[in-house]
């Protein structure tokens, strides 16, 4: 498993890879030249991958946002080369706007946007479709049902996106992209392309290029009819037919083989959803009394299926899906995961078959659920912003003013729940933080007098953070930008940005610092280490009261890598028992109900306070925060 | 009620009673023995709702439920007192024997003096005062003479010097001395009640005359009107700013915005509970005023006078009606005011004090 399988292994081969490294194993086998991404999960791992077999064949990029991601990219295919650009849902609003403009005049070389959805957002603030955007800006879109079709789309995509000479759209979801499975690998390409952008060639964007952008999606259509990514499993002359795309596939092979349904169910897998083989699924629609619909998250298919449905007049089938509220999870229709159990229970209800769900009887699973201690999300042993969140914390407390959080978005969204002392008043995109922050300072003049504070991340800073100080500063806002800076894309694995000085290959590279930029600005900068948390709070504290945009930058390293890179522990931190005053303290078991470091751990055999000295990493933080003193900071040589 | 009775939802109250409601004098005797009351810039807030029952913060709160006949009691074994003045034994004039403590100090160097002396002579080993100056003050565990010279001088902010207790009482120190504003000694002589926090360690405790003091804003006052150029400041009557022999004088009613609104609910503006309070005389400013109120007050000057330490000489009769007046009818201001439920007076403390009060 890893980049290693996917660059050295001989073709022929078959290794267990996951999804967003068979992406990379397709791309590489398709002769791509220029890959680039902004870390997202679930889509990181596929430039993680080409970062380590970067060579003068392939340019790799870590960049600073999915816009100037995809713009890079398609420069690249202007110049001939294939390219590819990689980001998670999310990321495809930030480059929409340049996505929007470049499909219309088109490109050249093969170029494939890799977006990878995260139904039930894992590991994500919001949960969305991204193939409603692919269809406003009138991209084909390809969906893989498993690991290995997933690098056989990637080099499927880039051949039809030089037939179109347009970009043409991967995507992927969480449980494509993080599951393992095997694939066989196929030739590398010896060939090498040469960039080429001859005078007189141009990429531009006119409004009447609409039409080309519409062309392209007639002409995909007709190409996509011929694919092999769409087929149907099962009974040809079945009366039920489940449609489906991405991992529903899986979802609906188990349903069907669970119930035994084989002979009376035919599963139409659509890899194509934009647009749709039409003359495939009419063929399958025509004869079919019962159609299902399985797909994640919104009824997209659904959608384009009961349009064709309605247009060519088949009035004759009775449609479960989403819109009908026949197919459905916890969350209702249309959020969520799909899983085996929703469509089982769909065709249980058809085929009026008993289908007991396996595992406890609801009201055994119900006392077992009271039973389970509570468990939040955590931060890291000795994570920085377990420490920056305190003193934020404190200092707005202590202001009194009852001050206005606008929360951003990196590991640091746990501001917004317990674990981050639930700080945070707003929470929505890389960015927003700032631009909210200046607009709620506008709105005194209408009575609003808390004044407010913006936490934003290091990466999320060179990301979309400073449009907002550059409009908070011109328009006179008064807030206070804290960025968390722990020198690295921390959430997404650690991957560089232009704060850290080494670039995507982790070679020396120019350094950006924040407060260069920031100065730069005009604006009033200081630095503060969380870990000297008294200090910090102060900071925070004077700064916040005083006038106009101000940035404060709390820095200290991801504790996880300055634990790779210092290896043995330099400081060792205990509990002396003898003076932790245990529950008479009077703090509450501070340091295991409020301060939440999963190395402060509660011994109940003598009813004190320890550490788990296996997990801490002796930032010594809550050594400094202990009201009795307990805690020991040992230094370790 | 007792005194130091536990309290349950202590930092719950404390919020409730007294920080909602501004009655926090930013004493910082709250501060120190939990994680979640803290102290910034003189501000004090409850950051954290820690629901611990026995918390110490609302028994030490001069400003939670008060009730000066029992602490009246236990610091002077007796309930005996003026109701204008509180119990003392004596009143002087009295100024630093030392010219160096006496020219540093805001009037007569009393204070710094008698420290200085406890200090020397074992009585205490270390002491919670206040550094700094009228631009920022600064709080400080000192322990040596040096060190409380450095305190000298009277601060017109509320500085949350009893925040530091904790950190005198984890040096060592077995017996600390206290100087602060009528707020902090009533705090001061509620934690000598509470063993938890080491409390019987305060050995002495010197008060200050206090009016009222100022809320934080008044430091953006003096930056802004670039007031921090001067050295010296005083209110004896308007606000007093002095630089080389210049002196300036802004009408009090301009800075009567910054007095903390706790103030206005202060009924001891003498520190009734000290052992010792010292004052300005408002006539002569090479002298302070000093009430000796304890037994230990009362010994303490002695040997200083005996020693030559301090100076005294007799409080001028005449003088008296007009300290009385002026005390009287700041009390009386407060009594009528809204905020006085913490004082725990019985109706007929309140009528006994407004009926004597002028003619004692």
């Amino acid at each position: 498993m890893g980049w290693k399988d996917v660059a050295l292994t001989k073709k022929g081969n078959a290794v267990l890879l996951n999804g967003n490294e068979a992406i990379a194993r397709g791309a590489l086998e398709a002769g791509v030249c220029y890959a680039s991404s902004y870390p997202g999960s679930p889509s990181s791992e596929v430039i993680d991958t080409l970062s380590k077999i970067s060579s003068s064949d392939l340019y790799v990029e870590w960049s600073i946002n999915e816009k100037v991601s995809l713009e890079g990219a398609a420069a690249a295919s202007f110049a001939g080369l294939r390219s590819m650009c990689v980001m998670k849902a999310d990321g495809l609003n930030v480059a929409f706007d340049f996505l929007t403009s470049m499909n219309l005049g088109g490109c050249k070389g093969g170029l494939v946007i890799v977006v990878a959805d995260d139904p039930l957002g894992h590991s994500s603030v919001k949960e969305y479709d991204s193939r409603y955007l692919a269809k406003a800006a009138m991209v084909p879109v390809l969906e893989p049902s498993t690991v290995n079709e997933a690098r056989d789309m990637v080099i499927q995509a880039f051949d039809l996106s030089e037939q179109l000479k347009g970009p043409v759209m991967l995507r992927s979801v969480t449980r494509v992209s993080h599951t393992r499975g095997l694939v066989t690998l196929n030739k590398l390409p010896k060939m090498r392309r040469k960039a080429e952008f001859p005078a007189g060639e141009c990429f531009l964007t006119k409004t009447i290029f609409h039409m080309k952008a519409r062309d392209r999606l007639d002409k995909a259509a007709v190409i996509i009819e011929e694919s092999g990514f769409n087929y149907y499993e099962g009974f040809e002359g079945a009366d039920t037919v489940i449609f489906c795309c991405g991992t529903s596939l899986l979802y609906a092979r188990e349903a069907i083989k669970t119930l035994g349904l084989q002979n009376e169910v035919k599963v139409v897998k659509v890899g194509t959803t934009l647009p749709l083989p039409e003359k495939f699924i009419l063929n399958h629609l025509q004869e079919a009394s019962n159609v299902i619909f399985a797909e994640e998250i919104r009824p997209f298919l659904e959608e384009s299926i009961m349009i064709l449905s309605s247009r060519h007049n088949l009035g004759k089938a009775r449609f479960y899906g989403k819109i009908t509220g026949d197919v459905m999870g916890l969350r209702g229709p249309a959020c969520g995961e799909m899983n085996a159990d929703i469509i089982i229970k769909v065709l249980a209800n058809i085929k009026n078959l008993y289908y007991r769900t396996p595992g406890y009887d609801p009201e055994v699973k119900e006392e077992l659920g009271t039973m389970i201690p509570p468990r939040e999300y955590a931060m890291c042993p000795g994570c920085p912003h377990r420490a920056s969140f305190w003193a934020v914390k404190t200092a707005i407390a202590v202001d009194g003013r009852d001050c206005i959080v606008a929360g951003d978005i990196g590991c640091y969204c746990l501001g917004a729940w317990d674990t981050g002392f639930n700080l945070f008043d707003t929470l929505h995109c890389m960015g927003a933080g700032p631009g909210i922050a200046s607009g709620l300072s506008k709105l005194g003049r209408f009575g609003l007098e808390r004044p407010t504070v913006t936490l934003v991340g290091d990466s999320t800073f060179y990301h979309a953070v400073i449009p907002g100080l550059i409009n908070g500063h011109y328009s006179g806002s008064d807030y206070l930008c804290i960025v968390l800076d722990n020198s690295v894309t921390a959430m997404t694995g650690h991957q560089p940005h232009p704060g850290t000085g080494i670039n995507t290959c982790g070679e020396p590279a120019t350094t950006v610092p924040i407060e260069k930029i920031v100065a730069g600005l005009g604006i009033p900068c200081k630095i503060a280490d969380p870990f000297d948390n008294k200090n910090a709070t102060e900071c925070i504290f004077e700064m916040l009261r005083k006038p106009g945009v101000k940035v404060l930058i709390l820095r200290q390293e991801c504790a996880l890598v300055q634990a790779r890179k210092q290896g043995k522990k330099k400081r060792r931190v205990y509990v002396d028992q003898t003076i932790c005053r245990g529950d008479t303290c009077g703090c509450g078991r501070f340091c295991t109900s409020v301060w939440g470091c999963p190395g402060n751990i509660w011994d109940p055999v003598n009813g004190k306070a320890a550490i788990d000295e296996a997990v801490c990493v002796g930032c010594g933080v809550c050594a400094a925060l202990c009201p009795a003193d307990a805690i020991v900071v040992e230094e370790v040589y | 009620m007792e005194v130091n009775a536990i309290v349950y939802g202590a930092a719950a109250k404390l919020v409730e009673e007294v920080l909602d409601t501004d009655l926090c004098s930013g004493c910082g005797a709250c501060i120190g023995y939990c994680p979640y009351i803290k102290t910034i810039g003189e501000r004090v807030a409850v950051i954290h709702d820690c629901n611990i029952c026995e918390g110490v913060c609302y028994r030490v709160c001069p400003r939670a439920s008060t009730n000066y006949q029992l602490l009246r009691q236990e610091v002077f074994g007796s309930a005996q007192f003026d109701p204008v003045l509180g119990t003392y034994e004596n009143m002087y004039f009295a100024r630093a024997g030392n010219e160096l403590i006496h020219t540093k100090g805001q009037y007569g160097g009393v204070v710094t003096a008698i420290f200085a002396y406890a200090l020397k002579q074992g009585l205490i080993e270390g002491a919670l005062m206040t550094g700094g100056d009228f631009t920022r003050t600064k709080p400080a565990v000192v322990s040596t003479v040096n060190e409380m010279l450095a305190c000298t001088g009277s601060k017109y902010t509320a500085s949350p010097t009893l925040s530091l207790f904790q950190e005198a009482v984890k040096k060592g120190f077995q017996n600390i001395g206290i100087v602060g504003r009528p707020c902090q000694v009533t705090a001061a002589r509620k934690m000598q009640e509470v063993t938890e926090i080491k409390g019987e360690r305060i050995s002495l405790v010197v008060g200050l005359f206090c009016m009222e003091s100022f809320t934080p804003d008044f430091y953006d006052y003096i930056k802004e009107n670039n007031l921090d150029e001067y050295y010296r400041m005083d209110i004896p009557k308007d606000v007093q700013f002095e630089r080389n022999g210049e002196n300036i004088f802004v009408p009090f009613d301009e800075v009567r915005k910054f007095v903390c609104k706790s103030c206005y609910s202060c009924f001891d503006p003498l520190s009734e509970l000290a052992d010792l309070s010292v004052g300005s005389t408002e006539h002569d400013p090479g002298w302070n005023t000093l009430i000796v109120r304890t037994e230990k007050g009362a010994e303490l000057v002695k040997k200083a006078v005996a020693r030559g330490v301090i100076e005294t000489k007799p409080y001028p009769k005449e003088l008296l009606p007009l300290l009385r007046k002026a005390v009287f009818y700041k009390k009386k201001r407060v009594l009528e005011g809204p905020d006085t439920n913490y004082l725990e007076l019985t109706p007929y403390e309140r009528k006994y004090f407004l009926a004597t009060g002028v003619d004692v």
